[in-house]
């Protein structure tokens, strides 16, 4: 706990990251506090109002406060960005470090799979899935289950071919421990700070996929709140009311920043160990 | 480490300039095309200015914008609208709807029927050519019609034929089997447009790639995948027209890029207009919308195969349950009608001022539902495609109005083939989609809605009712008058008595065009007659 | 999904790029390439045919009768089984070199396609230049000013790039530029000839590049330091040399070889990427023909994109592994 503090005392970025991350998080817990509307309910008599002391950003079409939306949204999206990496995150670690410590046969197959999916249009793969379980979560955590673990596998991979040819590795071998202890005890530790550095970028990156999967008109199904439907609705009243659209997009903006800095943060902390 | 931690302070600080500029960026871009809506116009447009090159009276090159390319010209085999919109540039039928939706003589100087409603004897227009400059004869429309009865195609032609003939070159003679009052408005289809007898010679193949009809244009140049250039057609019986010497129709497959488009003056006109954005192109200064009745009616569709929606009680305390009115302002800006009754207004014998339906009313809508086999109300999921705001948002009003009465509805938004796919197959408890007529006429809508015989099985509701099949079937034989008009308000009743489909509103049919466009001429089915359009210099 | 840690992807640059032989490397590179698009290939086949709906409802529409849809399904062949079609399909491919016959268009799909692929490849290509061209500068002012605040600047944008989405920055574009100012057409290529396509391209390409620039800037500047730094740039400089010719000649092409081939594996993702910008701009290339074809379940015309893309990419790859053995003199031959 201590270590940790050091650490993001000594690393404004992780900290300003963080602060950035939990002040998100901690709105989005408490949102039924911050708010008394409600982000699903139509209300007819309130449409599309302007922002005011009651409605902070306004009402959208169904006459729904925008910034309830986009607290409850912030639920939505930071749950779907963690969730839908936890799969891809370890199989493409376990894949990476396979290929990297066998390599031979093993390394030929995973690098196999790795550029046939690199060579599958990306879209293609999330159309049909979104086409096959319908718009929604679920299509979302399908996709990056079969093309999110290939960054992590490539990135593995390297650092793990790179360690094979290190002392402690043969030493290992030779005093012979069985190969899953060395790949789970011994290689795992050194390659996860990397990962995980990826795994920042990778969830913003998960995020604007989805935002760009409401723009594609296959993302979250209404009424359930999500930044993406949000900037696409709000799309058509750029010119008049820009704010039903800017505001969602912001958020994805500073969700972006807080990852990327905390991102930064973990590879300053981790270098300079 | 104090060093570098000052620095990285700083590049907090960078990121949170960096913010703020954004949060600047996005404001006043966001506001710019606002003062562009009602501020000068803007001065170079590559598109139009090669049409307003030349003087309004005629000439120049319109641009139409739409949202699916043109992939046949084969009009006994199409019914979508891209091809549509198409083929009736090309190939005119005997008679037509004018833009009140009243049936004209186009191509048949008059027409007569028996008052037996059996014989048909149509009198085509003295001088009629087609665009390779050879006459029209009564052969060309017998062998037109016949080609039609003999593929069927997706608008088969319902009435029994017994025969056709040219009595002489100028005299077409249609025998029916029994009386089908219908028939002279599902005439004016576009898939009953004539073409020259035995395709002029060529194969049918050659013949669809290059077709010759007697419409107001000719395919000059076409890429089934992308854009469509038409030439004006010198032999089109409209004397001196169509003014403008090319029609495009470009392609462009995305709402924003078309508004923008049109904004821009890089295409004189787009198809398909937003709800949403209608609004934007009304007050441009450059911009206008034109729209015209439609022939539409916006329905929740309830299968009556299900185990909840076979209960009567039930789709009757929804539609109770469902404020038409409110739905309608808030997700059609006032460009739409709230409905009753399942034909549109601009359809003869709709009823929507006489039906007496079920009105909003939620105490109604509760006593109703403990009248069904669930009083305690239930869950069940509504269908929608995806990709369409209007569409997810009106299931979301009706998924409030469902709540507030019990009814737990789970809102399922799959891809439009997707959908397609599942509603053919019943797979469904509620869906929203939309009827539309082809022809003025209210067989059209009513025959592919109520009859259970029909392959669209009451549009794919599977309601089911003798009274009804029965009054169809009468109102398909009845000649025109106060007769038909009684027998089709009954007709009318019992579905709103019945609800085996909501109707939600009557949507308008919206054309962005620029505002220098004189003369587009919208008809209710979403097509548009360019034969009397001119471009005026700007 | 494009962005990998610079270090990292260094190392794993360096790792994959490995020349012994030169031909048994090539031999092996093939043999890769061809797996890999045999693998493609066969996924998208039957991938595509798990996929709900059917292409006949597509092109009758909701009003069609079972019997037309019964008779166009045979005229096309869908009702084959899959592995007839699957078949049906590699014959025409290896045998014909074609992909089929598209069933919307009713024109050859190999056509279709290398009708769309100059817009696509003239707008990856684009996009390429400016990033390199942008990110260079970039990077310099970056690596020269280390710790200033024109370096904190630049090394902010990708923080702020990263929650942006492309159809957003291609829609902000469209609204300034053309809708506003009217200095570019607001979609598709309007006009004829190279230039007007150019043209045409500017605001596309540099939405996509602004997706790439960050990450290569990244990449350059961390290199350029390490460059500026080592004893042999010390030397340089010691010797009296200009500093702008040191720079250019020596620090930049040293450090720019990382980035090139960052930005070679990240034109794969172009490739299947473009789908947006050509949707946000109107463009008719191969992404947004690809979009449309899915929604019509236009099955030959997704497996034509499919293998050509696929064809792309690896090659693209390849041209990558050996710029970096040819190139690069840290690569040594392992295995």
């Amino acid at each position: 706990m201590r270590r940790i503090w050091t650490a993001m005392r000594n690393t404004p970025s992780l900290l300003a990251g963080t602060l950035m991350l939990v002040l998100m998080v901690g709105v989005a817990l408490l949102a039924p506090l911050i708010s008394s509307f409600s982000p699903t309910e139509p209300n007819m008599g309130a449409i599309l109002l302007p922002p005011s002391s009651e409605h902070w950003l306004g009402t959208d079409q169904l006459g729904r406060d925008l910034f309830t939306r986009l607290i409850y949204a912030a639920r939505t999206d930071l749950k779907i960005m963690v969730l839908a990496q936890i799969i891809p995150f370890c199989t493409g670690i376990l894949l990476g470090m396979m290929a990297g410590y066998y390599g031979k046969w093993v390394n030929t197959l995973i690098t196999l799979l790795t550029d046939t999916f690199i060579a599958f249009p990306f879209y293609l793969i999330v159309i049909i899935v979104a086409f096959v379980s319908g718009a929604g979560e679920k299509g979302i955590y399908i996709t990056f289950m079969l093309v999110g673990w290939i960054v992590y596998a490539r990135v593995v991979k390297g650092l793990s071919a790179s360690y094979r040819s290190q002392e402690w590795i043969a030493s290992a071998q030779t005093l012979g421990l069985p190969n899953r202890t060395i790949l789970l005890r011994h290689l795992l530790p050194n390659v996860l700070p990397q990962a995980v550095i990826v795994l920042m970028t990778d969830m913003a990156v998960l995020l604007v996929a989805i935002v760009t999967l409401g723009y594609l008109g296959i993302g979250i199904a209404p009424p359930t709140p999500d930044w993406g439907t949000m900037i696409s609705e709000g799309q058509p009243f750029l010119a008049t009311k820009w704010w039903l659209s800017a505001t969602p997009g912001l958020a994805v903006v500073y969700t972006g920043i807080a990852l990327s800095l905390v991102g930064d943060g973990l590879a300053d902390v981790w270098r300079r160990k | 480490m104090a060093n570098r931690s000052r620095q990285q302070k700083k590049s907090v600080l960078v990121i949170s300039l960096f913010l703020i500029l954004v949060l600047a960026l996005a404001g006043c871009s966001t506001s710019k095309p606002d003062a562009s809506a009602s501020g000068s116009p803007s001065q170079s447009e590559p598109a139009s200015t090669e049409g307003a090159s030349t003087q309004p009276a005629a000439g120049g090159t319109f641009t139409y914008a739409r949202a699916a390319s043109v992939t046949s010209f084969d009009l006994h085999n199409q019914i979508t609208a891209n091809n549509a919109f198409a083929i009736d540039k090309v190939f005119e039928p005997l008679v037509a709807f004018d833009n009140e939706g009243k049936l004209v003589d186009w191509l048949a100087a008059s027409h007569e029927i028996s008052s037996d409603g059996l014989t048909y004897t149509f009198v085509l227009r003295d001088g009629l050519k087609f665009s390779n400059g050879t006459d029209v004869t009564a052969q060309d429309a017998v062998f037109s019609l016949q080609r039609h009865l003999d593929v069927g195609g997706p608008l088969a032609i319902s009435a029994k034929v017994d025969s056709l003939t040219a009595q002489d070159n100028k005299t077409l003679v249609i025998k029916l089997q029994t009386p089908y009052t219908p028939f002279i408005t599902e005439l004016s289809n576009f898939s009953n447009g004539i073409l020259p007898k035995d395709f002029g010679g060529k194969t049918e193949e050659e013949f669809f790639k290059n077709p010759i009809g007697t419409g107001p244009f000719v395919v000059k140049s076409w890429d089934p995948a992308g854009d469509l250039t038409f030439e004006k057609n010198t032999h089109y019986w409209q004397q001196g027209k169509p003014y403008l010497d090319e029609l495009v129709y470009k392609l462009v497959n995305d709402d924003s890029q078309a508004i923008n488009q049109l904004k821009a003056g890089e295409v004189d006109a787009i198809e398909t207009v937003a709800l949403q954005n209608a609004s934007e192109l009304k007050q441009g200064s450059d911009t206008t919308v034109a729209t015209n009745g439609s022939w539409v009616t916006e329905q929740l569709f309830l299968n009556t195969l299900d185990e909840h929606f076979s209960d009567v009680h039930v789709r009757r305390a929804l539609a109770l349950s469902i404020d038409r009115e409110g739905l309608t302002n808030a997700v059609t800006f006032g460009l739409a009608k709230a409905a009753t009754s399942l034909l549109p207004p601009a359809i003869p014998y709709n009823a929507n001022d006489t039906v007496k339906s079920l009105t909003f009313n939620t105490e109604e809508a509760k006593a109703e539902l403990a009248k069904s086999k669930f009083p305690n109300g239930f869950s069940t999921t509504l269908l929608i495609a995806s990709g369409n705001s209007s569409r997810a948002q009106e299931a979301q009003i009706i998924q409030a109005a469902g709540k507030a009465i019990g009814i737990d509805i789970k809102i399922e938004s799959v891809e439009l083939a997707a959908f397609r796919e599942r509603f053919f197959k019943y797979n469904f408890s509620a869906m929203i989609n939309s009827g539309q007529a082809d022809s003025p006429e209210a067989n059209s809508i009513l025959a592919f809605q109520t009859d259970p015989d029909g392959f669209s099985k009451s549009y794919w509701t599977h309601y089911t009712n003798d009274e009804v099949t029965k009054l169809l079937r009468e109102g398909q034989q009845t000649p025109d008058g106060d007769g038909r008009a009684q027998i089709y308000t009954k007709l009318q009743q019992i579905l709103a008595d019945e609800v085996p489909y909501i109707p939600l509103f009557y949507p308008e049919i919206l054309i962005g065009v620029r505002s220098n466009v004189q003369g587009l001429v919208v008809l209710p089915n979403n097509s548009v007659r360019f034969q009397d359009v001119q471009l005026k210099g700007e | 999904m494009t962005l990998t840690s610079n270090s990292v992807f260094h190392k794993i640059i360096r790792s994959t790029a490995t020349i012994a032989s030169p031909r048994r490397w090539l031999v092996r590179a093939l043999l890769r390439a061809a797996s890999v698009i045999v693998c493609v290939v066969t996924a998208v086949f039957f991938l595509i045919r798990l996929v709900p709906g059917d292409p006949v409802k597509m092109i009758l529409g909701e009003y069609a009768t079972a019997a037309a849809i019964e008779k166009m399904q045979h005229k096309l062949g869908l009702d084959l089984t899959p592995w007839e079609q699957f078949l049906r399909f590699l014959n025409n491919l290896l045998v014909h070199g074609d992909t089929g016959s598209s069933i919307v268009y009713e024109a050859s799909s190999r056509q279709l396609i290398f009708d769309r692929i100059p817009v696509t490849l003239l707008l990856i290509a684009m996009a390429c230049i400016l990033s390199i061209v942008i990110s260079m500068v970039l990077a310099i002012l970056a690596a020269t000013h280390k710790n200033g605040i024109l370096d904190h600047l630049i090394r902010i944008l990708p923080a702020v790039t990263l929650g942006m989405p492309v159809f957003w920055v291609g829609l902000l574009l469209i609204l300034i530029f053309s809708v506003h100012l009217g200095w570019f057409p607001v979609g598709g290529v309007t006009g004829k000839g190279f230039e007007k396509t150019l043209y045409s391209l500017t605001l596309p390409a540099i939405t996509v590049a602004f997706s790439q620039i960050p990450s290569l800037v990244r990449s350059l500047r961390a290199q350029m330091l390490e460059v500026l730094e080592s004893d042999f740039v010390v030397t340089l400089k010691a010797a009296g040399i200009p500093r702008r010719v040191v720079l250019v000649k020596h620090v930049l092409r040293n450090s720019a070889l990382p980035a090139l081939m960052l930005l070679g594996v990240n034109m794969a993702y172009m490739m299947g990427g473009t789908l947006v910008v050509e949707k946000a701009f109107g463009l008719r290339g191969i992404g947004s023909l690809l979009f449309q074809s899915i929604s019509n379940r236009d099955f030959p015309v997704i497996q034509g994109i499919a293998f050509y893309s696929a064809l792309f990419v690896v090659i693209v790859g390849l041209l990558v592994e050996i710029i970096a053995g040819v190139l690069d003199p840290r690569t040594k031959g392992e295995s």
